[in-house]
């Protein structure tokens, strides 16, 4: 490594799951690290699972309201939080994140599916039909090339799976052995399987899966299995869900420093075009800066177009800030014929895998099915639906009793997460508004395109259909209101993306910038294209490949993977 | 000294069967003994958090035993033994096997986690200076471990499956193993030659003692870690006490077939339900142990329905009365105690080869089990007790 003539190796921005897997990887090969995080650190697991019991109103981020580090760095919880282009709810971004110590991960599913080798070269196997929207590309690297990485991210989190049902997906081969044996799967998967499994829809056949969790099985790396809490979203009680805070811990033990409330306002530019010097404010205000030999920026792929754009940095391909995408996401309800009792174990335990890729992709897009094991509780919370019963039917007392045990354990949502695809015009730029540390906040422009509005229309016939397969009564289709509404899933990615051309692309195959030869950026806003799966288990593997990289750089010349 | 017959193979798995089952029996006791509501008292809303997570690790830690209980019985029936089921009762002092392990059944506390470590410590290193002031912290119990580790009988264990000829060894039928595919262990391996014993083995022994260089993920460390944790709590000074009081090594009474020293529980009502749980889980064992003898082949349809009646028995039936005991008075002799399941064997015949008349016989008793939990029913019982006798009704209805 060379003299120190800056304060660290490497600084990194973000202390999520990528930056911390980074700084972890880089601290533990002797590098001098530094993760700047722009929020606060999260107290203990009881205070915040207790904050969301008493929170009124509940969603992801009502477990984390802090005043000022809401004011400081804002957290957005949904649509009505960003700045939007389009005030049409159908034209809205509506997935938020957390700006915390351990970043998003704090409340996530803990679902960990792997892209297939299909959704690496998405412009090469369906390019070329009349309705394949055009922005669709392949990455510059493929399935197989991640594949190690996949692996050791897979160790990293500790994943338990299946590999029976895993292996070769797709044509999608695992070479090694999930960490951990599946979560057994609920009742109502087994059940709900037993209907369904070996029926066809649109030729597809259906095949429940279990789904890989980032979530202990057993004993892993000296965290607790999964209790079945069921309170995975907006936190794990006991630590058994892995989180990024797992990997910032690993970091500061292996000789990481942590800043915490530092929110970086600006990244100077050298004459020679490397950048060095991160410059930030304090929740005091106070300005601060350090220096590093690289910079890592590993914020999300809302934060990080926003301090690129910000900096004027990264940016000759004019793609900063561009392609923003989620998934779409959408819920059906429906009474099953018999108790299936949800509400015990994870909030969602098996998949349906099938309509993630087939030729059908030339004109539509992919789609997971996810099984749901929380009964009803996005439409309306448990305590909602004994008001409507006291309020509207008049029952109370054993009749009360009667009729939630009748219904809540025949409560069944089934969803879908449709690939989004890349729109050049659906982006962050910078709004006018600032946030309480005269920071500008993002503006945001998110429109879906008919290709995966279509994927979202097969994918809300395909849930109906499984409904009818399994017998299923009272159900409630947002469809039938409106076919063009959707959710978020909480998949910030895009913005920033992979390409071997640097005038359409604003990172290389390892994350590097076109434009800044120190400069790396980690996190899903690198995904040129984003699939169907979950994007946190792909954001992991691409971050350990660039902190390999990364330490090439500064000339670390081996770097150790852990095998807890 | 290595084992080098087949005879001396299968009595050291019978050996291991027992302790698993009982080791995981006493688990769950603890287990059971720990408060769930604040109501409760002597628990803050946080330490109640803690107190969950504690019970939860148990519990898994139980289950653990449980797959190592299936996977001995895999091993013994690939190399043409039968399932080993039965076990002595609670307590058996340190005489009673050749490692010296005592087996009790005591709430949740210092004493029964400083045995708990005992049983799980690992076999090749003696026990760090860190864990032994630990123990010693935690108070000296009446008994001094001296135990030799489980792992040594693995050992044996393993040199028998390693010395004798495979092609001699492995006379069991494939089909008689089970899998994931009927009981539902997801890690539960099939035992068909040497490669595949030695797996079960390493499962059972890197699941209790971890792997070496890497303890972090063994039953050992969870337990240490659960006893530093509570002697922490204890010195604030709080007034926290995580445990009912229950009383140890009980029995339902005389006349349930014990042939140990226990302590008979004094109230007739907890007796009954102690009684009830004593009968549940021995049906639930023989059932068990059936689908693990018989061969798939010829069995099916039984042998899955004897496996998730069991499983089903074991958080819906079980676990219930077992926690509700613990809100249930002892008897006068135990002023301030509270009752407990003694998971009692009682007398009875194993299940016939026949699959329908051992079908029948199960019928037959499990219907007998209803109608003494109906009748419970009419009396005052813990809401838990209440329910585990409902989930026992529902269980006997479709069978």
């Amino acid at each position: 490594m060379s003299p120190a003539k800056n304060d660290f190796d490497v600084v990194i921005v973000g202390a999520g799951v990528a930056g911390a897997m980074v700084a972890y990887r880089l601290a533990k090969a002797g590098a001098r690290v530094v993760m700047l995080e722009a929020g606060i650190r999260n107290p203990a697991r009881p205070q915040i699972a207790g904050a969301y019991a008493i929170a009124p109103i509940k969603s992801p981020h009502s477990a984390y309201v802090q005043i000022e580090a809401d004011a400081k760095a804002p957290s957005p919880d949904g649509a009505a939080d960003y700045e939007q282009a389009f005030p049409e709810a159908d034209r809205q971004y509506k997935s938020g994140y957390e700006r915390r110590t351990g970043g998003s991960t704090w409340h996530w599913l803990g679902h960990t599916p792997r892209m297939l080798r299909s959704d690496f070269e998405m412009k090469s196997r369906y390019g070329g039909a009349k309705d394949f929207p055009l922005a669709m590309v392949d990455w510059p690297i493929t399935y197989d090339d991640l594949e190690p990485w996949y692996c050791d991210a897979e160790r990293e989190m500790g994943v338990a799976g299946s590999d029976e049902e895993w292996n070769d997906l797709f044509d999608s081969p695992r070479s090694q052995p999930f960490p951990m044996s599946m979560i057994w799967p609920s009742y109502s998967d087994m059940w709900i399987a037993e209907k369904i499994n070996g029926k066809k829809f649109e030729g597809l056949e259906y095949r429940v899966r279990s789904t890989p969790s980032a979530r202990n099985s057993s004993l892993y790396d000296g965290r607790p299995p999964c209790a079945g809490n069921s309170i995975c979203v907006p936190v794990c009680p006991i630590g058994a869900k892995y989180d990024g805070y797992v990997h910032v811990k690993k970091a500061v033990d292996a000789g990481a420093a942590l800043w915490e409330q530092c929110a970086v306002n600006g990244i100077d530019k050298d004459a020679d075009g490397s950048v060095h010097t991160i410059r930030f404010l304090t929740y005091g205000n106070v300005p601060g800066k350090v220096s590093g030999d690289i910079v890592v920026i590993a914020a999300n792929a809302i934060e990080t177009p926003k301090l690129l754009l910000i900096a004027k940095l990264a940016n000759s391909s004019g793609q900063v800030g561009c392609n923003l995408m989620d998934h779409l996401s959408k819920s059906t309800y429906g009474l099953a014929p018999e108790k299936l009792f949800p509400f015990r174990g994870p909030p969602s335990t098996s998949g349906i895998e099938s309509f993630r890729d087939g030729p059908f992709r030339s004109n539509w897009a992919g789609f997971r099915v996810s099984l749901n094991n929380d009964g009803w509780s996005r439409k309306s919370s448990p305590q909602a639906q004994i008001i409507q019963l006291v309020t509207e039917k008049k029952l109370i007392g054993a009749e009360l009793q009667a009729e939630l045990f009748e219904s809540v354990t025949r409560q069944v949502r089934l969803s879908c997460s449709v690939e989004v695809t890349p729109d050049h015009n659906n982006k962050v730029e910078l709004s006018n508004n600032t946030d309480g540390l005269k920071i500008p906040k993002p503006k945001l422009t998110f429109s879906p395109s008919d290709y995966s509005l279509r994927g979202l229309a097969h994918a809300t016939k395909t849930l109906r259909d499984i409904f009818r397969c399994i017998g299923a009564t009272n159900i409630i289709d947002p469809n039938d209101a409106d076919p063009r509404a959707f959710d978020g899933a909480g998949h910030i990615m895009g913005t920033c993306r992979m390409g071997k051309d640097p005038s359409q692309s604003v990172v290389d195959a390892h994350c590097r910038s076109h434009d800044h030869h120190n400069l790396f950026i980690v996190g899903s806003s690198v995904f040129p294209t984003v699939g169907s799966p979950n994007p946190t288990l792909t954001l992991a593997a691409l971050a350990l490949r660039a902190a390999q990289d990364v330490g090439k750089q500064l000339g670390i010349k081996k770097q150790r993977q852990t095998k807890p | 000294m290595p084992v080098t017959t087949r005879s001396d193979l299968l009595k050291l798995l019978c050996e291991a069967a027992e302790l698993e089952h009982g080791i995981a029996c006493s688990y769950l006791y603890a287990a059971f003994s720990l408060k769930r509501d604040i109501s409760e008292g002597g628990m803050t809303w946080e330490e109640q958090q803690k107190v969950r997570r504690w019970a939860a690790q148990i519990y898994f830690v139980a289950s653990q035993e449980m797959l190592h209980l299936a996977l001995v019985w895999n091993l013994t029936t690939a190399i043409g033994g039968t399932p080993y089921y039965l076990r002595p009762n609670f307590p058996q002092d340190s005489t009673y096997y050749p490692l010296k392990v005592p087996l009790k059944l005591e709430p949740f506390g210092t004493r029964s986690l400083r045995r708990f470590i005992q049983y799980e410590h690992p076999e090749t290193t003696p026990i760090e200076a860190e864990v032994r002031e630990l123990l010693a912290r935690a108070g000296e119990d009446e008994e001094e471990f001296s135990f030799a580790s489980i792992g040594e009988l693995y050992g044996s264990i393993r040199s028998g499956f390693e010395q004798i000829d495979g092609k001699e060894l492995f006379i069991g039928t494939p089909t008689q193993q089970m899998t994931p595919e009927f009981v539902h262990f997801p890690d539960l391996v099939a035992v068909k030659d040497r490669v595949s014993a030695l797996r079960a083995i390493d499962e059972i022994t890197e699941q209790g003692e971890g792997r070496k260089g890497h303890r972090e993920n063994s039953h050992f460390v969870a337990f240490v870690t659960m006893l530093k944790e509570l002697l922490e709590s204890r010195a604030t000074g709080s007034g926290f006490s995580p445990s009912r009081p229950a009383m140890r090594n009980p029995s339902a009474g005389a006349g349930h077939g014990y042939a140990a020293n226990p302590n008979p529980i004094g109230n007739p009502l907890a007796g009954r339900v102690a009684g009830l749980f004593d009968s549940a889980y021995s049906l639930m064992l023989r059932m068990l142990a059936w689908s693990f003898e018989f061969d798939s082949v010829d069995a099916g349809p039984q042998l899955k329905k004897f496996c998730n009646v069991a499983i089903d028995f074991m958080p819906r039936v079980l676990l219930p009365l077992g926690e509700g005991l613990m809100l249930m008075p002892a008897g006068e002799k135990y002023p301030g105690k509270t009752a407990g399941p003694g998971f009692g064997l009682t007398r009875h015949v194993m299940l016939p080869p026949d699959a329908k008349n051992a079908e029948t016989l199960c019928r037959e008793r499990i219907h007998e089990l209803a109608a003494i939990a109906g009748d419970l029913l009419k009396q005052p019982l813990p809401d838990p007790v209440k329910a585990g006798c409902r989930h026992l009704q529902a269980i006997a209805g479709p069978f």
